[in-house]
């Protein structure tokens, strides 16, 4: 009886409620398309998307800790430009990847040492990179297109190469695990709670967060390196606008995730299932024929739901309670 | 006699399993001012969250003027005349005086009548008998103004029923005094006041009647000619104290631990100058803003000082980073648990392993949960926390318990020296016992404590010596049994020197 209701509480959880909508999406899927779970389905429907959900694990910690990175996107672009920058000038391209994930290493720290040694909020300094790195990245490029880069390295995007999964998603699914113990089970982890709580009282009791925030803002910039590489050898091109707004739809996804905007909780997990339904919705939406833009309408929708159902379900909530007591 | 306000007849509150209020009844008269006692987690906040319309009873009923009433939510309570104000009172700092009473008004129609207003507010101030100009912004009045400022609004909303929950908590000795007027004027002008408060001069001088409750149930109801101090103590906590202090047996001294010399911080303290040995208590006394916990940040290295030189087991050190303060074996303990003591949405075992993390870690950066709850469980055996289980959140449990969790954080780090900031402020007498009972054990065990307090009558329970500051001054430092209440405080408010004083 004990383990019923503990489950019940569970399902009636935020996550509780993610994973009800993935199970009536995929369901819905399922009735509605034969093809949609086929395995080859199934990988095309992360690889659409794959830069952004990998993106948005990384953001999933920066926003427990009561902080934000708006300039993954634009990160994204500078890398993948600084790549086809280095490709274009004749160098080899594995030192030309390794430069690009440089590239968003040191745009990290660069962030980190704004708002950690100067104490600019990362609202702030993120925004202002959001423009600075987008606006290097177009310099790099101007406005040609690159291509042509090697065979293997546009294999990369989308050859399978460990049973039937690509690069891209191995790289997602390392992440996911990776980021799960260390959000959930290290001491790491724990800091960023605790810092997304009460950041004074992290400090009080000896927890470095000046430390804390830069590693987070470190490696937010190299996953989006990372990323927007992925993005370049999937596409086999960049140009300067590559990853352009993509930093709303990351949000979106770890919002919509359960975690709280002020920061101090939510978990990989609730994230995980989100990005399960979008990337479910929108791949139901388009073989069902829904045009991109009906997508994004709902999707939208569904972000708004995500706001007021909390909402509602409190009232509900309050209304069966004082009906019990006028009983 | 006149019929109730308002009566709460055998109220009860549960909370999933736990019954929070269970059967309580209490009747407010017009003109009479109840006072309502009890340990933290007594019941008190959920007996007013009931009254003000922000929890409904599970079971039991509320009249008004004889009548059952519901109250569903606030606003309700606002309009039967209920009005409550708290500690920290709810000012909007950049709004007026006059604008923040009326604040609250659903009922003047769309547009402001200025005019009106202020006039109205001039009269309501006046007839609290204080004076208050209504047109300055609250951002500039003390703490004590600011809850005029509340009182006025319930007054202006026609309150007839005022609860008062720890009004004077943050105010000084002056302003106790003012707001204590304020409470007798309103009481002639036939309000029925609910006077909650931890200090039971307050109580005996003003209240007509005294309620007691202990967890969640009603102890006693009595006028307050009829009771003792002693005997309300009694009733709060369930069983004697003997001594309401526990009064500290003389140690012999040992060797010194810190030595703190010339200690200064531009702009906030100015020579500091004191030895602590260990298994020595060492009070910092001091009106509000001498500066006592400025000097104790400096140690822990949140504030570092300017000038100045500390030595720590015999060694010179610079401490400016509060892990390197903890890694020495100085721990702090913050007056502010909200704020800079836990986190609040956080479980017990989370908050009391938050210093010493590492100690319960594996090679690969891994918490051991299983050692981190068993560090936890003990604490709770040992410092007595009331709660069901250890992963509860810090931030549901009261106001002791929650500065058991502080403390259990704190002595988890093996502190040889412990600033305690304000050990026992907005805590029970109960909890506030065993919270001297542990400062005590401590300095048994050899460990040096410096209790930053307020309170004097504590502080000359509790100390070895003395320090006694202002405005930033170190003012002198007595041997405990030279100190009186008198001669503490006329250091502290600089009327004399030390050498006039001892």
């Amino acid at each position: 009886m004990n383990l019923v209701r503990a489950a019940a509480a569970k399902l009636r959880s935020w996550e509780g409620f993610l994973l009800l909508i993935l199970i009536i999406t995929v369901i819905g899927n399922a009735i509605q398309s034969p093809v949609f779970l086929t395995v080859g389905n199934q990988i095309n429907l992360f690889q659409l998307s794959i830069e952004k959900i990998i993106v948005a694990l990384m953001m999933t910690l920066i926003i427990i800790n009561a902080e934000i990175d708006l300039s993954v996107a634009s990160m994204m672009g500078l890398s993948a430009c600084a790549f086809g920058w280095l490709f274009l000038h004749g160098i080899p391209v594995p030192l030309a990847m390794i430069a690009a994930i440089l590239v968003g290493t040191l745009g990290g720290a660069f962030n980190a040492f704004w708002i950690t040694r100067v104490g600019i909020p990362s609202l702030v300094v993120t925004l202002a990179m959001l423009i600075g790195f987008r606006g290097l990245a177009r310099v790099l490029v101007e406005d040609r297109g690159i291509t042509g880069f090697p065979e293997w390295f546009d294999a990369m995007g989308q050859q399978p190469i460990i049973g039937p999964f690509p690069l891209a998603l191995l790289i997602f699914f390392a992440l996911l695990i990776l980021l799960i113990v260390v959000l959930h089970f290290s001491a790491f982890g724990r800091y960023v709670y605790v810092i997304g709580n009460n950041a004074q009282m992290a400090r009080y009791s000896g927890v470095d967060i000046l430390r804390v925030k830069s590693i987070l803002f470190i490696a937010s910039g190299t996953v989006a390196a990372l990323a927007g590489l992925l993005f370049a050898a999937r596409v086999g091109a960049v140009r300067g606008d590559v990853a352009l707004g993509f930093e709303l739809d990351i949000i979106t996804i770890v919002l919509l995730g359960g975690v709280s905007i002020f920061g101090g909780s939510g978990s990989i997990f609730g994230v995980l299932l989100s990005i399960l339904i979008v990337l479910n919705l929108r791949n139901g939406m388009a073989l069902a024929n829904i045009t991109g833009h009906l997508q994004t309408g709902v999707i939208g929708s569904l972000l708004i739901l995500s706001v007021l159902i909390p909402n509602i379900r409190q009232r509900i909530r309050d209304a069966l309670e004082r009906y019990q007591a006028a009983r | 006699m006149k019929t109730p306000v308002m009566e709460m007849k055998s109220v009860s509150k549960h909370f999933a399993m736990t019954a929070a209020l269970s059967k309580v009844s209490l009747a407010l008269y017009p003109g009479e001012v109840h006072a309502l006692v009890g340990e933290n987690g007594a019941g008190k906040s959920t007996l007013i969250k009931i009254m003000t319309g922000i929890h409904r009873a599970t079971e039991g009923e509320i009249l008004l003027d004889g009548d059952p009433v519901t109250i569903q939510n606030t606003q309700q309570a606002q309009a039967l005349g209920v009005a409550a104000i708290y500690q920290e009172p709810m000012v909007f700092p950049d709004l007026d005086v006059a604008e923040n009473i009326f604040i609250s008004h659903r009922d003047l129609g769309p547009f402001v009548k200025w005019r009106d207003m202020y006039d109205n507010a001039r009269d309501i101030i006046r007839t609290l008998g204080v004076t208050l100009d209504v047109d300055i912004p609250a951002s500039g009045l003390t703490l004590a103004e600011q809850q005029t400022v509340e009182i006025a609004r319930a007054i202006s909303l026609k309150v007839r029923v005022l609860i008062m929950d720890e009004p004077t908590a943050s105010l000084s000795a002056h302003e106790v005094t003012q707001l204590m007027n304020v409470v007798r004027t309103l009481r002639e002008q036939g309000v029925a006041i609910l006077y909650i408060s931890h200090r039971l001069e307050e109580v005996f001088e003003i209240a007509d009647r005294v309620t007691v409750l202990r967890d969640g149930q009603h102890i006693s109801t009595n006028p307050i000619a009829d009771v003792t101090s002693d005997g309300l103590i009694r009733d709060m906590v369930g069983r004697e104290i003997d001594d309401f202090f526990g009064k500290r047996t003389k140690r012999t001294r040992q060797d010194v631990l810190l030595s703190v010399r010339g200690l200064t911080k531009e702009n906030v303290f100015t020579d500091i100058n004191f030895d602590i040995h260990r298994g020595e208590v060492l009070c910092f006394a001091g009106l509000i803003g001498a500066r006592r916990t400025d000097v104790g940040l400096a140690l822990f290295g949140i504030e570092p000082a300017d000038r100045g030189e500390v030595s720590f087991e015999g060694q010179p050190v610079e401490i400016t980073t509060p892990e390197q303060a903890i890694a020495l074996g100085i721990a702090y303990s913050s007056e502010d648990r909200r704020k800079l003591g836990l986190a609040m949405s956080m479980s017990i075992t989370a908050n009391a392993s938050l210093p010493t993390l590492r100690k319960y870690l594996s090679g690969l950066g891994l918490i051991h949960r299983s050692d981190e709850s068993a560090m936890a469980e003990s604490y709770r055996q040992k410092l007595n926390i009331r709660t069901p289980s250890i992963h509860t959140t810090v931030g549901t449990l009261s106001g002791g318990n929650q500065q058991k969790v502080m403390l259990s954080k704190w002595l988890n780090v093996k502190p040889k020296l412990l600033i305690f900031d304000e050990p026992t402020r907005g805590i029970d007498v109960g909890a506030k016992a065993e919270v001297h009972q542990i400062v005590n054990e401590l300095a048994a065990e050899g460990v040096a404590v410096i209790v930053i307090s307020s309170d004097l009558p504590e502080v000359l329970a509790m100390a070895d010596r003395i320090l006694v500051m202002r405005e930033g001054q170190q003012m002198g430092i007595f041997d405990a049994e030279d100190a009186t209440q008198e001669n503490i405080m006329s250091l502290a408010t600089g009327q004399t020197t030390l050498a006039a004083a001892g």
